[in-house]
């Protein structure tokens, strides 16, 4: 006995580290650049699944998405990645023609939750590229207007604009001078406006504006091989002369605005064009200080409806640890049917059992985007999307958009030059 | 234990027999620097040379490129924008900060009260994070509901379109940076004021020298070091400015206030073509060591025209 005691001790040794080895935690790291209410929203999905998922725990790093970005391609170089990164649909090609994302088909394939059945079409068909599926869709986004209701009722207005004519007639109303003259009466200041009717994010994001217009009269941007600018200057000058106009012509928007969202919330603008990530703000304010808002579709300007989109998804970069792909696919499955949390970020559901939901359906504002997400326009998929779009860069698109916007630039004559800037940079391999 | 009697030597003597006996002590306090700096800024700054040559994207292999990338610059319009804001950044900054900084310092350097509370006031801006004065200066140039343009209203001028029109944007970069910076140029000219011994003020005061003579002869001479020393860095700086820009408007509107290195942080993280970036890193570093090596030499130039 003496002999075997010590033997049993050895025995009893391995046996407990093979099970240690069983319970080992593994943990999965979890990239997203949301910096508003809703990474808060974020964290707390996280956390519910930490405690119920005791062996496999999620890191949730956040960061706004530029640096984000920064990060990823620094880590990748050094052959690293998260296994979970969140970006958006239109930012995928270029990472995926670096090799930099795995294709998710034979995931869905093998997936009870992730199936396209569950999925709203327009948030799934986003997430190809070249005819293969890159990302697993979490929500979708449009621009809308949102309007200060008891600034609408002070001016007697009804109902807010559903086209361009209405837009600009109902926004002369809301203009305000400092002696309280409205824009075509006679004495009225432009250069001491104290209120205005509306903002489309005049400065860097102006071409979304732009592009919402240029895509209501149904035209394309980049040829079908994808190596020249497919721009109808017409079409685009058109949509950015209604645009110059709202801010030189008819005095409604501003030049350009330091915080359009602060603007809007103390009543220095009356209308906001943005996207539903504004409703959990919008929403603390009417319960703080009784901030009265409603939110209505993206106005028709031109022939038919369309408007700016996005949306957030998952990708699964290909130099994450291989081993934690199926614990990270385990996360994502439950985050999919689970992500009622979510809708109080303001996000779109695509979830088909969350958009059916009444829980959604009780949510205040949401109405006015969901009608719209058919007319979702995402910007280009294309490799080179940052040195066309980015909005923090010197692109052809933000430049275009600030001649015209702030320097009250030709339109025709700025589409013209950022259509051989597109074409000079698709043209380079 | 037995002391060795040791045979006097003067300095000289002691110096240059010594001269051959490797002393490794004072590697070991340089070693935690040297250490750090080759890791972060000798390593990549060889590595970056090196990049400049090929197409790197950041992953994959890069593939050597031979001159392509200094070929390309010759013919990049946005390069173009970017070396003339900088350039005319630098000239406009420079001076406002060097001579903003020394008649702080000259001012703030005489016994007079509130001297301490004013020298903390003019420094504070400069332990602020950038991207914070970039925000909060973009609230103060906001060209509709800014303080800045309220106050130049109740002057009765009209609202200035800070940041959002091509003439301005650059001016509104240009006082952001002086606002942050002027105080650190301030500390080291006090400094290098206080070093200046007060008997030659005496003196001179005594051989009746009025205060401008005092300044010319005795305060710029004295403090020409410093003057040099502050020149660099504040060259090296405003060549490099970067933060400000990125924060308050993104080298928008259009390109007017487009710069060098954000530039390179675009070309290279943003539109991953790391092996362009790395070619204008080094133009910039080219134009960096010419202006040093300029400087340097009219320095020695004085110095030994001083004697």
């Amino acid at each position: 006995m003496r002999k075997i005691l010590p033997l049993l001790f050895v025995l009893a040794l391995l046996v407990g580290g093979g099970v240690s080895a069983q319970d080992e935690v593994v943990t999965i790291e979890f990239w997203g650049g949301w910096t508003g209410p809703d990474g808060d929203i974020m964290r707390q999905i996280v956390e519910r699944w930490n405690e119920e998922n005791p062996n496999i725990q999620v890191n949730l790093s956040i960061q706004q998405w530029s640096p984000l970005f920064d990060s990823f391609v620094a880590s990748a170089s050094a052959g690293e990645a998260p296994d979970i990164l969140a970006m958006h649909p239109q930012e995928m090609a270029q990472f995926i023609e670096l090799g930099m994302l795995d294709p998710v088909d034979e995931i869905v394939a093998n997936s009870e939750v992730i199936k396209e059945e569950n999925y709203n079409p327009v948030a799934w068909e986003r997430q190809f590229y070249n005819g293969v599926m890159y990302a697993i869709p979490l929500d979708l986004a449009v621009h809308g207007i949102f309007y200060n209701v008891d600034l609408f009722e002070e001016a007697g207005i009804e109902a807010p604009p559903a086209t361009g004519e209405e837009l600009i007639e109902i926004g002369r109303l809301l203009t305000k001078d400092a002696n309280g003259l409205h824009p075509g009466d006679e004495g009225f200041d432009p250069e001491n406006i104290v209120q205005y009717a509306i903002n489309m994010h005049t400065n860097h994001h102006a071409f979304f504006q732009w592009w919402s217009l240029y895509n209501q009269q149904g035209g394309q941007l980049i040829s079908d091989d994808g190596l020249s600018c497919a721009m109808d200057v017409e079409k685009s000058a058109a949509a950015w002369q209604f645009l110059q106009d709202l801010v030189y012509t008819h005095h409604i928007a501003p030049q350009g605005q330091t915080d359009y969202a602060r603007d809007f919330l103390s009543g220095r603008t009356a209308m906001l064009v943005d996207g539903p990530w504004q409703i959990p703000a919008l929403e603390a304010a009417r319960e703080e200080s009784g901030f009265n808002w409603a939110s209505a579709p993206y106005p028709t300007v031109f022939d038919q409806p369309a408007v700016w989109g996005s949306g957030h998804n998952f990708t699964l970069p290909s130099m994450a640890d291989p081993e934690k792909r199926d614990e990270a696919v385990q996360f994502l499955e439950w985050l999919a049917a689970n992500s009622a949390a979510w809708l109080e970020s303001g996000q779109l559901p695509i979830f088909l059992e969350l958009v059916e939901s009444e829980e959604f359906k009780a949510m205040p504002g949401r109405d006015a985007f969901m009608e719209m997400l058919p007319y979702q326009v995402l910007l280009p998929n294309i490799p080179k999307h940052n040195e066309i779009f980015a909005s923090n860069a010197p692109t052809p698109m933000m430049v275009m958009a600030q001649h015209i916007i702030l320097e009250q630039a030709d339109p025709l004559t700025e589409s013209q030059i950022a259509c051989d800037a597109i074409t000079g940079i698709l043209s380079i391999p | 234990m037995r002391v060795l009697p040791r045979a006097r030597t003067t300095d000289t003597q002691q110096a240059a027999g010594q001269a051959w006996r490797f002393n490794a002590t004072p590697y070991w306090f340089v070693l935690p620097y040297l250490f750090f700096f080759v890791v972060f800024r000798l390593g990549p700054s060889i590595a970056g040379l090196g990049i400049s040559f090929t197409n790197w994207a950041a992953i994959g292999t890069p593939q050597w490129v031979g001159l392509a990338n200094f070929q390309a610059m010759t013919r990049d319009p946005r390069l173009a924008d970017a070396l003339r804001n900088t350039a005319i950044f630098s000239l406009v900054t420079v001076p406002l900060l060097i001579v903003l900084g020394l008649a702080l310092a000259l001012f703030l350097n005489r016994q007079k009260p509130g001297r301490a509370l004013g020298r903390v006031a003019v420094f504070t801006p400069y332990v602020i994070m950038s991207t914070v004065v970039g925000v909060l200066w973009t609230w103060l140039l906001d060209k509709d509901f800014g303080l800045v343009n309220l106050a130049l209203s109740s002057f009765g001028l009209g609202k200035v379109p800070w940041l959002v029109s091509q003439d301005w944007a650059l001016l509104g970069i240009v006082l952001t940076t002086v606002w942050w910076t002027v105080g650190y140029n301030m500390v080291l000219f006090l400094a290098g004021l206080q070093d200046i011994p007060a008997e030659l003020y005496e003196a001179a005061r005594i051989d009746g020298a009025d205060s401008l003579g005092l300044f010319r002869h005795i305060t710029i001479p004295l403090l020409a070091p410093t003057l040099f020393l502050v020149l660099m860095l504040t060259i090296i700086n405003s060549f490099q400015v970067f933060d400000l820009v990125f924060v308050m408007t993104s080298g928008g509107p259009g390109t007017a206030t487009l710069t060098l290195v954000q530039y390179i942080y675009t070309t290279g993280f943003q539109f991953l073509k790391f092996g362009y970036g790395s070619a204008i890193a080094v133009l910039l570093f080219v134009i960096l060591v010419v202006f040093a090596v300029v400087q340097t030499r009219a320095y020695r130039r004085g110095l030994s025209g001083a004697q």
